[in-house]
């Protein structure tokens, strides 16, 4: 239950480049809960390529600058 | 935490208060005429009744603090952890008729099979709402 995922992701600090989004603004921009977002942000959560592409699109980055493999 | 969580936890105290009167009414009535109670519908409506009232006023109260997330429709996230508890509670459930059933064969016993199946339902919904806590907390999906 505590592992963790192979799917890192740069969520928080896009978050504080965007002029300190909170876990909030950026949960409704996208459609799910604070919840969420601080389980993607933990990578204890995987989003869906949706909700992956909602993030990307709303920092107005690409995908693989929100998102990353580590084995 | 998030308001499902909370609902969770709601659940698990009503089921516990609904188990442990409906537990304790039925070993009191054993113990007083000597042999296990036969299952009696008046308790089970009583136990129906304590478990909705529970949850009912639960529900009200963490809607009144939290009335928007009380609203909102699940996240993706959400839904993956109440299918994956939902499918625990399955197991958990087909385990305990499996043992009720095969009770009864060696002891040809209708009231315990009643109690053991009966158990089952609410260790299994339990189990269902303590997973989806668990997921909530500690969950990597």
């Amino acid at each position: 239950m505590g592992r963790r995922l192979p799917i890192t992701n740069q969520v928080r600090t896009l978050r504080e480049r965007a002029g300190g989004m909170t876990q909030a603004q950026l949960a409704d921009a996208i459609g799910v809960t604070r919840q969420t977002v601080i389980a993607i942000e933990q990578g204890r959560y995987s989003p869906s390529l949706e909700s992956a592409f909602r993030i990307a699109r709303e920092f107005g980055v690409g995908l693989e600058d929100v998102f990353g493999w580590q084995e | 935490m998030a308001f499902q969580e909370k609902s969770a936890w709601i659940m698990v105290v009503a089921l516990l208060l609904g188990g442990a009167f409906y537990l304790n009414l039925v070993s009191s009535f054993s113990a007083a005429i000597g042999t296990l109670a036969p299952p009696l519908l008046p308790t089970v409506i009583v136990y129906t009744i304590i478990l909705i009232v529970v949850a009912v006023i639960g529900h009200i109260l963490i809607g009144i603090m939290t009335p928007r997330e009380a609203n909102e429709p699940l996240d993706e996230r959400e839904r993956r952890i109440f299918s994956k508890a939902s499918s625990f509670s399955g197991y958990v459930l087909g385990l305990g008729v499996i043992v009720s059933l095969g009770h009864y064969l060696i002891l040809q016993d209708g009231d315990l099979l009643f109690y053991s199946v009966f158990a089952s339902l609410m260790i299994a919904q339990i189990a269902e709402y303590l997973c989806r806590i668990a997921l909530y907390r500690f969950g990597a999906l």
